[in-house]
Protein backbone atom coordinates (compact mmCIF):
# COMPACT_ATOMS: atom_id res chain seq x y z
CA UNK A 1 0.00 0.00 0.00
CA UNK A 2 1.78 3.38 -1.42
CA UNK A 3 -0.84 5.41 1.73
CA UNK A 4 0.22 3.65 4.46
CA UNK A 5 3.39 6.08 5.12
CA UNK A 6 0.95 8.74 5.78
CA UNK A 7 2.10 10.13 9.38
CA UNK A 8 -0.11 12.11 11.85
CA UNK A 9 1.49 14.61 14.26
CA UNK A 10 0.11 13.98 17.64
CA UNK A 11 0.30 16.48 21.15
CA UNK A 12 -1.24 16.31 24.06
CA UNK A 13 -4.25 19.12 24.08
CA UNK A 14 -3.66 21.61 26.25
CA UNK A 15 -5.08 22.10 29.65
CA UNK A 16 -6.18 25.78 28.70
CA UNK A 17 -6.85 25.59 24.75
CA UNK A 18 -6.19 29.60 24.13
CA UNK A 19 -2.52 30.57 24.30
CA UNK A 20 -3.28 34.43 25.35
CA UNK A 21 -4.84 32.94 28.02
CA UNK A 22 -2.16 29.92 29.04
CA UNK A 23 0.34 32.36 28.75
CA UNK A 24 -1.27 35.25 30.48
CA UNK A 25 -2.20 33.24 33.62
CA UNK A 26 1.45 31.87 33.69
CA UNK A 27 2.64 35.69 33.82
CA UNK A 28 0.32 36.37 36.31
CA UNK A 29 1.02 33.80 39.01
CA UNK A 30 4.69 34.64 38.30
CA UNK A 31 4.24 38.59 39.33
CA UNK A 32 2.39 37.67 42.24
CA UNK A 33 4.93 35.08 43.33
CA UNK A 34 7.82 37.77 42.92
CA UNK A 35 5.62 40.74 44.71
CA UNK A 36 4.62 38.28 47.71
CA UNK A 37 8.71 37.31 48.21
CA UNK A 38 9.12 41.34 48.27
CA UNK A 39 6.96 41.96 51.08
CA UNK A 40 8.24 39.37 53.23
CA UNK A 41 10.87 40.81 55.54
CA UNK A 42 13.12 37.81 56.64
CA UNK A 43 15.09 39.60 59.41
CA UNK A 44 18.35 37.62 59.41
CA UNK A 45 19.87 38.97 62.70
CA UNK A 46 16.33 37.54 64.44
CA UNK A 47 17.52 34.36 63.08
CA UNK A 48 20.66 34.78 64.26
CA UNK A 49 19.84 35.44 67.63
CA UNK A 50 17.60 32.73 67.91
CA UNK A 51 19.63 30.15 67.53
CA UNK A 52 21.07 30.13 70.93
CA UNK A 53 17.77 30.19 72.43
CA UNK A 54 16.76 27.10 70.45
CA UNK A 55 20.11 25.58 71.39
CA UNK A 56 19.00 26.45 74.60
CA UNK A 57 15.73 24.95 74.69
CA UNK A 58 17.25 22.00 73.41
CA UNK A 59 19.65 21.31 76.03
CA UNK A 60 17.04 22.26 78.96
CA UNK A 61 15.04 19.33 77.20
CA UNK A 62 17.56 16.53 77.24
CA UNK A 63 17.08 14.43 79.25
CA UNK A 64 13.69 14.68 79.82
CA UNK A 65 12.47 14.26 83.30
CA UNK A 66 9.45 12.37 83.97
CA UNK A 67 9.98 11.78 88.60
CA UNK A 68 9.90 15.91 89.36
CA UNK A 69 6.41 16.18 87.96
CA UNK A 70 5.78 12.44 87.45
CA UNK A 71 2.16 12.71 89.77
CA UNK A 72 1.10 16.14 87.55
CA UNK A 73 2.00 14.15 84.34
CA UNK A 74 -0.05 11.04 85.12
CA UNK A 75 -2.78 13.00 86.10
CA UNK A 76 -2.92 15.15 83.50
CA UNK A 77 -2.98 11.69 80.87
CA UNK A 78 -5.97 9.90 82.82
CA UNK A 79 -7.85 13.84 82.36
CA UNK A 80 -7.25 13.53 78.81
CA UNK A 81 -8.04 10.15 78.56
CA UNK A 82 -11.38 10.43 80.21
CA UNK A 83 -12.13 13.49 78.06
CA UNK A 84 -11.71 12.21 74.89
CA UNK A 85 -13.56 8.76 75.96
CA UNK A 86 -16.44 10.83 77.52
CA UNK A 87 -16.36 13.49 74.35
CA UNK A 88 -16.10 10.86 71.61
CA UNK A 89 -18.94 8.48 73.56
CA UNK A 90 -21.78 11.78 73.53
CA UNK A 91 -20.15 12.90 70.16
CA UNK A 92 -20.97 10.21 68.35
CA UNK A 93 -24.50 9.40 69.95
CA UNK A 94 -24.87 12.71 68.84
CA UNK A 95 -23.68 12.04 65.65
CA UNK A 96 -26.16 9.69 64.68
CA UNK A 97 -29.78 11.40 64.62
CA UNK A 98 -27.74 14.38 62.95
CA UNK A 99 -26.75 12.42 60.26
CA UNK A 100 -29.66 10.81 59.22
CA UNK A 101 -31.03 14.46 59.14
CA UNK A 102 -28.24 15.83 57.22
CA UNK A 103 -29.05 12.87 54.40
CA UNK A 104 -30.54 13.93 51.77
CA UNK A 105 -32.37 10.81 50.44
CA UNK A 106 -33.94 10.44 54.19
CA UNK A 107 -34.69 13.71 55.46
CA UNK A 108 -37.21 15.99 53.80
CA UNK A 109 -35.76 19.44 52.85
CA UNK A 110 -36.46 21.61 56.09
CA UNK A 111 -35.21 18.41 58.39
CA UNK A 112 -32.10 18.04 55.96
CA UNK A 113 -31.34 22.06 55.69
CA UNK A 114 -31.35 22.31 59.66
CA UNK A 115 -29.18 18.83 59.88
CA UNK A 116 -26.82 19.81 57.54
CA UNK A 117 -27.09 23.67 59.11
CA UNK A 118 -25.43 21.51 62.88
CA UNK A 119 -23.05 19.90 60.71
CA UNK A 120 -21.66 22.92 58.26
CA UNK A 121 -21.47 25.54 61.91
CA UNK A 122 -19.47 22.72 63.79
CA UNK A 123 -17.29 21.84 61.23
CA UNK A 124 -16.49 25.35 60.21
CA UNK A 125 -14.48 26.06 63.87
CA UNK A 126 -11.50 24.54 64.67
CA UNK A 127 -11.34 23.00 68.02
CA UNK A 128 -8.65 25.37 69.22
CA UNK A 129 -11.33 28.28 68.36
CA UNK A 130 -14.12 25.94 70.00
CA UNK A 131 -11.82 25.73 73.04
CA UNK A 132 -11.30 29.22 73.35
CA UNK A 133 -14.94 29.78 73.31
CA UNK A 134 -15.90 27.19 75.34
CA UNK A 135 -13.76 28.14 77.85
CA UNK A 136 -15.01 31.65 78.05
CA UNK A 137 -18.67 30.23 78.76
CA UNK A 138 -17.86 27.05 81.09
CA UNK A 139 -14.93 28.29 82.70
CA UNK A 140 -11.35 26.51 82.66
CA UNK A 141 -11.13 23.08 82.89
CA UNK A 142 -11.76 19.66 81.43
CA UNK A 143 -15.81 20.32 80.78
CA UNK A 144 -14.75 22.67 78.25
CA UNK A 145 -12.87 20.43 76.84
CA UNK A 146 -15.10 17.87 76.42
CA UNK A 147 -17.59 19.76 74.86
CA UNK A 148 -15.11 21.17 72.23
CA UNK A 149 -14.37 17.84 71.44
CA UNK A 150 -18.26 16.47 71.17
CA UNK A 151 -18.74 19.41 68.87
CA UNK A 152 -15.94 18.42 67.18
CA UNK A 153 -16.94 14.54 66.68
CA UNK A 154 -20.44 15.98 65.25
CA UNK A 155 -18.59 17.52 62.73
CA UNK A 156 -16.56 14.73 61.33
CA UNK A 157 -18.57 12.09 62.36
CA UNK A 158 -21.76 13.72 61.53
CA UNK A 159 -20.65 14.94 57.73
CA UNK A 160 -18.94 11.37 56.52
CA UNK A 161 -22.09 9.44 58.54
CA UNK A 162 -24.49 11.45 56.48
CA UNK A 163 -22.36 11.13 53.39
CA UNK A 164 -22.72 7.02 53.84
CA UNK A 165 -26.44 7.15 54.15
CA UNK A 166 -26.56 9.07 51.28
CA UNK A 167 -25.10 5.97 49.13
CA UNK A 168 -26.95 3.45 50.43
CA UNK A 169 -28.28 0.53 48.63
CA UNK A 170 -31.77 1.79 47.58
CA UNK A 171 -33.17 -1.64 46.98
CA UNK A 172 -32.66 -3.29 50.11
CA UNK A 173 -34.78 0.29 51.92
CA UNK A 174 -37.74 -0.56 49.00
CA UNK A 175 -37.65 -4.18 49.85
CA UNK A 176 -38.25 -2.97 53.73
CA UNK A 177 -40.79 -0.49 53.00
CA UNK A 178 -42.80 -2.81 50.96
CA UNK A 179 -43.25 -4.71 53.59
CA UNK A 180 -45.73 -1.98 55.38
CA UNK A 181 -43.00 -1.41 57.90
CA UNK A 182 -42.88 2.77 59.27
CA UNK A 183 -40.57 5.33 58.70
CA UNK A 184 -38.14 4.69 61.96
CA UNK A 185 -38.59 1.12 61.66
CA UNK A 186 -37.50 0.93 57.73
CA UNK A 187 -34.03 3.12 58.64
CA UNK A 188 -33.62 0.85 61.84
CA UNK A 189 -34.04 -2.24 59.57
CA UNK A 190 -32.90 -1.29 56.16
CA UNK A 191 -30.46 1.88 56.96
CA UNK A 192 -28.88 1.50 59.63
CA UNK A 193 -27.16 -2.00 59.20
CA UNK A 194 -25.50 -0.52 55.98
CA UNK A 195 -23.54 2.38 57.46
CA UNK A 196 -23.20 0.36 61.23
CA UNK A 197 -19.65 -0.69 59.88
CA UNK A 198 -19.35 2.28 58.35
CA UNK A 199 -19.82 4.32 62.27
CA UNK A 200 -17.87 1.77 63.54
CA UNK A 201 -14.60 2.86 61.74
CA UNK A 202 -15.57 6.44 62.43
CA UNK A 203 -15.83 6.18 65.35
CA UNK A 204 -12.76 4.60 66.36
CA UNK A 205 -10.69 6.70 64.33
CA UNK A 206 -12.47 9.50 65.90
CA UNK A 207 -11.13 8.24 69.02
CA UNK A 208 -7.97 8.42 68.15
CA UNK A 209 -8.03 11.92 66.55
CA UNK A 210 -9.81 13.48 69.70
CA UNK A 211 -6.81 12.32 71.90
CA UNK A 212 -4.38 14.40 70.04
CA UNK A 213 -6.97 17.13 69.80
CA UNK A 214 -7.71 16.94 73.82
CA UNK A 215 -3.84 17.56 74.29
CA UNK A 216 -4.48 20.80 71.62
CA UNK A 217 -7.58 22.06 73.54
CA UNK A 218 -5.48 22.09 76.43
CA UNK A 219 -3.09 24.91 75.58
CA UNK A 220 -6.12 27.15 75.80
CA UNK A 221 -7.33 26.24 79.21
CA UNK A 222 -9.38 23.48 78.42
CA UNK A 223 -8.16 20.74 80.63
CA UNK A 224 -6.34 17.64 80.10
CA UNK A 225 -2.64 17.05 79.59
CA UNK A 226 -2.21 20.22 76.96
CA UNK A 227 -2.73 22.32 80.39
CA UNK A 228 -0.01 20.47 81.77
CA UNK A 229 1.86 21.05 78.89
CA UNK A 230 1.06 24.95 78.89
CA UNK A 231 2.21 25.08 82.42
CA UNK A 232 5.57 23.31 81.67
CA UNK A 233 6.44 25.37 78.87
CA UNK A 234 5.35 28.63 80.82
CA UNK A 235 7.67 27.73 83.34
CA UNK A 236 10.32 27.24 81.37
CA UNK A 237 10.47 23.61 82.67
CA UNK A 238 11.46 21.73 79.53
CA UNK A 239 12.86 18.64 80.62
CA UNK A 240 9.53 17.98 81.82
CA UNK A 241 7.79 19.39 79.13
CA UNK A 242 9.78 17.06 77.15
CA UNK A 243 9.14 13.87 78.92
CA UNK A 244 5.14 14.97 78.33
CA UNK A 245 5.95 14.85 74.37
CA UNK A 246 7.52 11.83 74.43
CA UNK A 247 4.55 10.32 76.25
CA UNK A 248 2.38 11.95 74.24
CA UNK A 249 4.07 10.38 70.87
CA UNK A 250 3.76 6.81 72.64
CA UNK A 251 -0.04 6.89 73.43
CA UNK A 252 -0.69 8.08 70.19
CA UNK A 253 1.07 5.77 68.41
CA UNK A 254 0.02 2.71 70.67
CA UNK A 255 -3.78 4.50 70.31
CA UNK A 256 -3.50 4.19 66.28
CA UNK A 257 -2.29 0.52 66.32
CA UNK A 258 -5.12 -0.37 68.34
CA UNK A 259 -7.33 1.37 66.21
CA UNK A 260 -6.35 0.68 63.07
CA UNK A 261 -6.27 -3.37 64.04
CA UNK A 262 -10.20 -2.83 64.92
CA UNK A 263 -11.17 -0.46 62.08
CA UNK A 264 -9.67 -4.02 60.17
CA UNK A 265 -12.08 -5.89 61.77
CA UNK A 266 -15.34 -4.12 60.87
CA UNK A 267 -16.56 -5.46 57.27
CA UNK B 1 -60.34 -8.09 44.85
CA UNK B 2 -57.44 -6.08 42.78
CA UNK B 3 -59.26 -3.75 40.25
CA UNK B 4 -57.06 -1.11 38.46
CA UNK B 5 -58.90 1.21 36.39
CA UNK B 6 -57.45 3.82 33.94
CA UNK B 7 -54.11 3.73 35.13
CA UNK B 8 -51.77 6.31 34.01
CA UNK B 9 -48.13 6.88 34.96
CA UNK B 10 -45.23 9.19 33.16
CA UNK B 11 -41.85 9.27 34.90
CA UNK B 12 -40.72 14.02 35.03
CA UNK B 13 -43.50 14.49 32.80
CA UNK B 14 -42.06 12.26 29.94
CA UNK B 15 -44.04 9.46 27.62
CA UNK B 16 -46.68 8.27 30.17
CA UNK B 17 -45.23 4.49 30.70
CA UNK B 18 -48.86 3.36 31.57
CA UNK B 19 -51.50 4.77 29.61
CA UNK B 20 -54.88 4.11 30.89
CA UNK B 21 -54.61 0.88 32.01
CA UNK B 22 -56.82 -1.27 32.95
CA UNK B 23 -57.23 -5.19 34.95
CA UNK B 24 -58.64 -7.11 37.61
CA UNK B 25 -58.07 -9.86 39.41
CA UNK B 26 -60.15 -11.83 42.06
CA UNK B 27 -59.16 -15.31 42.64
CA UNK B 28 -57.03 -17.44 43.07
CA UNK B 29 -54.06 -17.88 40.00
CA UNK B 30 -51.23 -17.00 38.66
CA UNK B 31 -51.20 -14.37 36.64
CA UNK B 32 -48.25 -13.40 34.27
CA UNK B 33 -47.50 -10.34 32.52
CA UNK B 34 -45.46 -10.59 29.66
CA UNK B 35 -44.07 -7.51 27.27
CA UNK B 36 -40.75 -6.47 26.09
CA UNK B 37 -38.53 -4.10 28.39
CA UNK B 38 -40.15 -0.73 28.35
CA UNK B 39 -43.43 -2.08 28.28
CA UNK B 40 -44.22 -0.79 31.99
CA UNK B 41 -44.52 -4.18 33.80
CA UNK B 42 -42.27 -2.76 36.59
CA UNK B 43 -43.90 0.53 36.99
CA UNK B 44 -47.52 -1.45 37.22
CA UNK B 45 -46.37 -3.50 40.32
CA UNK B 46 -44.59 -0.91 41.65
CA UNK B 47 -47.82 1.31 41.44
CA UNK B 48 -49.96 -1.02 43.16
CA UNK B 49 -48.22 -1.12 46.52
CA UNK B 50 -46.90 2.61 45.98
CA UNK B 51 -43.23 2.39 45.94
CA UNK B 52 -44.17 5.04 42.70
CA UNK B 53 -47.17 6.70 42.98
CA UNK B 54 -49.71 7.35 39.76
CA UNK B 55 -50.33 10.55 38.46
CA UNK B 56 -53.87 9.10 37.72
CA UNK B 57 -56.57 6.13 37.78
CA UNK B 58 -57.73 3.73 40.77
CA UNK B 59 -55.80 0.84 41.96
CA UNK B 60 -58.50 -0.81 44.06
CA UNK B 61 -57.96 -3.19 46.70
CA UNK B 62 -60.51 -5.22 48.65
CA UNK B 63 -62.77 -1.97 48.01
CA UNK B 64 -60.08 0.80 48.75
CA UNK B 65 -58.18 2.89 46.56
CA UNK B 66 -54.86 2.31 47.33
CA UNK B 67 -53.78 5.58 45.69
CA UNK B 68 -55.45 7.70 48.07
CA UNK B 69 -53.93 6.88 51.12
CA UNK B 70 -51.05 8.24 53.09
CA UNK B 71 -49.45 7.47 56.20
CA UNK B 72 -50.41 4.73 59.02
CA UNK B 73 -53.17 3.50 56.18
CA UNK B 74 -50.98 3.10 53.41
CA UNK B 75 -48.60 0.96 55.76
CA UNK B 76 -51.74 -1.34 56.95
CA UNK B 77 -52.22 -1.98 52.90
CA UNK B 78 -48.68 -2.48 52.01
CA UNK B 79 -48.64 -4.96 54.88
CA UNK B 80 -51.46 -7.10 53.05
CA UNK B 81 -49.10 -6.94 49.76
CA UNK B 82 -46.29 -9.26 49.62
CA UNK B 83 -43.48 -8.31 46.98
CA UNK B 84 -40.92 -10.57 45.62
CA UNK B 85 -37.81 -8.30 43.87
CA UNK B 86 -35.89 -9.28 40.81
CA UNK B 87 -32.59 -8.48 42.55
CA UNK B 88 -34.29 -10.02 46.16
CA UNK B 89 -33.63 -6.33 47.96
CA UNK B 90 -33.13 -8.05 51.17
CA UNK B 91 -30.93 -6.39 53.62
CA UNK B 92 -27.62 -7.90 53.26
CA UNK B 93 -26.00 -7.73 56.74
CA UNK B 94 -29.18 -8.84 58.16
CA UNK B 95 -29.67 -12.57 58.90
CA UNK B 96 -32.16 -14.89 56.81
CA UNK B 97 -34.02 -14.56 60.33
CA UNK B 98 -34.31 -10.80 60.26
CA UNK B 99 -34.77 -10.80 56.99
CA UNK B 100 -37.82 -12.93 57.44
CA UNK B 101 -38.92 -11.27 60.49
CA UNK B 102 -39.51 -7.97 58.57
CA UNK B 103 -41.95 -8.99 56.50
CA UNK B 104 -44.11 -8.58 60.33
CA UNK B 105 -43.08 -4.69 60.55
CA UNK B 106 -45.84 -3.83 59.34
CA UNK B 107 -47.68 -5.40 62.41
CA UNK B 108 -45.51 -5.31 65.45
CA UNK B 109 -44.72 -2.05 67.00
CA UNK B 110 -41.62 -0.02 65.82
CA UNK B 111 -39.73 -0.64 69.18
CA UNK B 112 -40.43 -4.26 69.15
CA UNK B 113 -39.21 -4.72 65.76
CA UNK B 114 -36.13 -2.54 66.16
CA UNK B 115 -35.69 -4.82 69.53
CA UNK B 116 -36.24 -8.12 67.71
CA UNK B 117 -38.60 -8.41 70.17
CA UNK B 118 -41.42 -10.16 67.56
CA UNK B 119 -44.24 -12.36 69.11
CA UNK B 120 -44.04 -16.08 69.30
CA UNK B 121 -46.64 -16.40 66.90
CA UNK B 122 -44.46 -14.64 64.39
CA UNK B 123 -40.82 -16.83 65.00
CA UNK B 124 -43.04 -19.72 64.71
CA UNK B 125 -44.09 -18.68 61.57
CA UNK B 126 -41.23 -17.63 60.38
CA UNK B 127 -39.17 -21.21 61.09
CA UNK B 128 -42.46 -22.54 59.29
CA UNK B 129 -41.58 -20.78 56.81
CA UNK B 130 -37.88 -21.42 55.96
CA UNK B 131 -38.46 -24.93 56.52
CA UNK B 132 -41.17 -24.56 53.43
CA UNK B 133 -38.37 -22.96 51.23
CA UNK B 134 -35.75 -25.20 52.58
CA UNK B 135 -33.45 -22.97 54.49
CA UNK B 136 -33.97 -24.30 57.87
CA UNK B 137 -29.93 -24.42 58.24
CA UNK B 138 -30.12 -20.98 57.28
CA UNK B 139 -32.06 -19.39 60.14
CA UNK B 140 -28.91 -17.00 61.79
CA UNK B 141 -26.53 -16.78 57.94
CA UNK B 142 -26.02 -13.08 56.90
CA UNK B 143 -28.09 -13.37 53.78
CA UNK B 144 -24.83 -11.45 51.91
CA UNK B 145 -23.18 -14.95 51.99
CA UNK B 146 -25.96 -16.74 50.49
CA UNK B 147 -26.09 -17.88 47.02
CA UNK B 148 -29.00 -16.07 44.71
CA UNK B 149 -31.56 -18.80 44.55
CA UNK B 150 -30.98 -19.05 48.59
CA UNK B 151 -32.14 -15.44 48.35
CA UNK B 152 -34.93 -15.48 46.64
CA UNK B 153 -36.20 -17.93 48.57
CA UNK B 154 -35.70 -15.68 51.48
CA UNK B 155 -37.29 -12.77 49.93
CA UNK B 156 -40.31 -15.29 48.92
CA UNK B 157 -40.78 -15.93 52.89
CA UNK B 158 -40.13 -12.42 53.55
CA UNK B 159 -43.11 -11.44 51.26
CA UNK B 160 -45.18 -14.96 52.79
CA UNK B 161 -43.93 -13.67 56.08
CA UNK B 162 -46.56 -10.56 55.48
CA UNK B 163 -49.73 -12.85 55.03
CA UNK B 164 -50.54 -11.05 52.44
CA UNK B 165 -54.02 -10.95 50.44
CA UNK B 166 -52.07 -10.73 47.21
CA UNK B 167 -48.56 -11.48 45.82
CA UNK B 168 -46.59 -9.39 43.56
CA UNK B 169 -43.49 -10.63 41.88
CA UNK B 170 -41.04 -8.22 39.54
CA UNK B 171 -39.33 -10.63 37.61
CA UNK B 172 -38.65 -13.22 40.05
CA UNK B 173 -36.08 -15.60 38.24
CA UNK B 174 -34.54 -12.98 36.13
CA UNK B 175 -31.10 -12.69 38.20
CA UNK B 176 -30.55 -16.13 38.63
CA UNK B 177 -29.47 -19.03 36.52
CA UNK B 178 -32.43 -21.29 34.31
CA UNK B 179 -32.24 -23.81 36.61
CA UNK B 180 -32.57 -21.94 39.69
CA UNK B 181 -34.99 -19.69 37.81
CA UNK B 182 -37.22 -23.18 37.42
CA UNK B 183 -36.26 -23.84 40.89
CA UNK B 184 -37.74 -20.90 42.13
CA UNK B 185 -40.94 -20.38 40.12
CA UNK B 186 -41.92 -24.03 40.88
CA UNK B 187 -41.92 -22.94 44.65
CA UNK B 188 -44.02 -19.85 44.09
CA UNK B 189 -46.38 -21.50 42.41
CA UNK B 190 -46.77 -24.52 44.74
CA UNK B 191 -46.77 -22.07 47.81
CA UNK B 192 -49.51 -19.64 46.36
CA UNK B 193 -51.48 -23.00 45.79
CA UNK B 194 -51.22 -24.28 48.96
CA UNK B 195 -51.94 -20.38 50.15
CA UNK B 196 -54.95 -19.80 47.75
CA UNK B 197 -53.50 -15.95 47.06
CA UNK B 198 -53.80 -14.40 43.80
CA UNK B 199 -50.21 -14.07 41.97
CA UNK B 200 -49.34 -10.76 39.85
CA UNK B 201 -45.66 -11.84 38.33
CA UNK B 202 -43.77 -10.22 35.98
CA UNK B 203 -42.13 -12.62 34.03
CA UNK B 204 -39.05 -12.25 31.23
CA UNK B 205 -38.92 -16.07 30.37
CA UNK B 206 -41.99 -16.31 28.09
CA UNK B 207 -41.87 -20.23 27.95
CA UNK B 208 -42.02 -20.17 32.12
CA UNK B 209 -45.43 -18.29 31.51
CA UNK B 210 -46.84 -20.16 29.46
CA UNK B 211 -45.82 -23.18 31.95
CA UNK B 212 -46.95 -21.75 35.03
CA UNK B 213 -49.00 -19.23 34.28
CA UNK B 214 -52.95 -20.03 34.73
CA UNK B 215 -53.37 -16.39 32.60
CA UNK B 216 -50.85 -14.42 31.01
CA UNK B 217 -51.68 -10.63 30.12
CA UNK B 218 -49.34 -8.58 27.45
CA UNK B 219 -48.49 -5.38 28.10
CA UNK B 220 -46.80 -3.15 25.07
CA UNK B 221 -46.25 0.49 25.35
CA UNK B 222 -48.27 0.54 29.05
CA UNK B 223 -51.48 -0.43 27.44
CA UNK B 224 -53.09 -4.38 27.50
CA UNK B 225 -52.89 -5.82 24.06
CA UNK B 226 -53.15 -9.58 25.11
CA UNK B 227 -55.25 -10.77 27.81
CA UNK B 228 -56.14 -15.10 27.70
CA UNK B 229 -55.10 -18.35 29.01
CA UNK B 230 -51.69 -20.03 28.08
CA UNK B 231 -52.92 -21.51 25.58
CA UNK B 232 -54.38 -18.68 23.48
CA UNK B 233 -50.86 -17.36 23.64
CA UNK B 234 -50.16 -18.13 19.75
CA UNK B 235 -46.92 -17.04 18.04
CA UNK B 236 -48.84 -14.49 16.58
CA UNK B 237 -49.67 -12.81 19.76
CA UNK B 238 -46.47 -13.13 20.64
CA UNK B 239 -44.96 -11.29 17.49
CA UNK B 240 -47.55 -8.59 18.13
CA UNK B 241 -46.88 -8.05 22.34
CA UNK B 242 -42.88 -8.01 20.87
CA UNK B 243 -43.32 -6.27 17.25
CA UNK B 244 -40.27 -4.08 17.13
CA UNK B 245 -38.61 -5.57 20.36
CA UNK B 246 -37.83 -9.07 18.23
CA UNK B 247 -34.42 -9.57 19.77
CA UNK B 248 -35.41 -9.38 23.30
CA UNK B 249 -38.43 -11.87 22.33
CA UNK B 250 -35.80 -14.37 20.82
CA UNK B 251 -33.08 -14.20 23.63
CA UNK B 252 -35.69 -15.22 26.13
CA UNK B 253 -37.60 -17.77 24.00
CA UNK B 254 -33.30 -19.27 23.84
CA UNK B 255 -32.72 -19.14 26.88
CA UNK B 256 -35.62 -21.56 28.40
CA UNK B 257 -34.31 -23.78 25.07
CA UNK B 258 -30.49 -24.35 26.45
CA UNK B 259 -32.37 -24.29 29.92
CA UNK B 260 -34.68 -27.82 28.17
CA UNK B 261 -31.01 -29.12 26.73
CA UNK B 262 -29.47 -28.71 30.31
CA UNK B 263 -31.91 -31.18 31.63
Amino acid sequence: MSDSTVHYRWKRPHFIETPYIRYGLLALAAIYLIFALSTLRVNPQRIVEGIPRAINMFRGAVPPDFESRGGLIVRGFIESIQMTLIATAAGVALSVPIAFMAARNIAILPIYAVGRMIVVVARSLHPVVLGVLFVSAVGFGAFAGILTLIMYTLGFVGKLLAEAIEEIKYGQVEGVRATGAGFFATLAYAVFPQVLPRLIGLSIYQLDINLRASAIVGLVGAGGIGATLNTAFGRYDYATASAILLVMIGIILVAEGISGRLRGLTK
Amino acid sequence: MLQITDLVKSYNNGEPVLKGLNLATDERRLTAIIGSSGAGKSTLLRCINRLVTADSGRIELDGINILELHGKRLQDTRRQIGMIFQAYNLVDRLTVMENVLSGRLGYVGTLRGVLRRFPQSDIDRAYALLKRVGLSQYVNTRCDSLSGGERQRVGVARALMQNPRILLADEPTASLDPKTSERIMELISRITDELDLPVLINLHNVPQARDYADRIVGLRYGVIVFDGGPQDLTDDWLEKIYAGHEDDLKKQMKVAGEDGANE
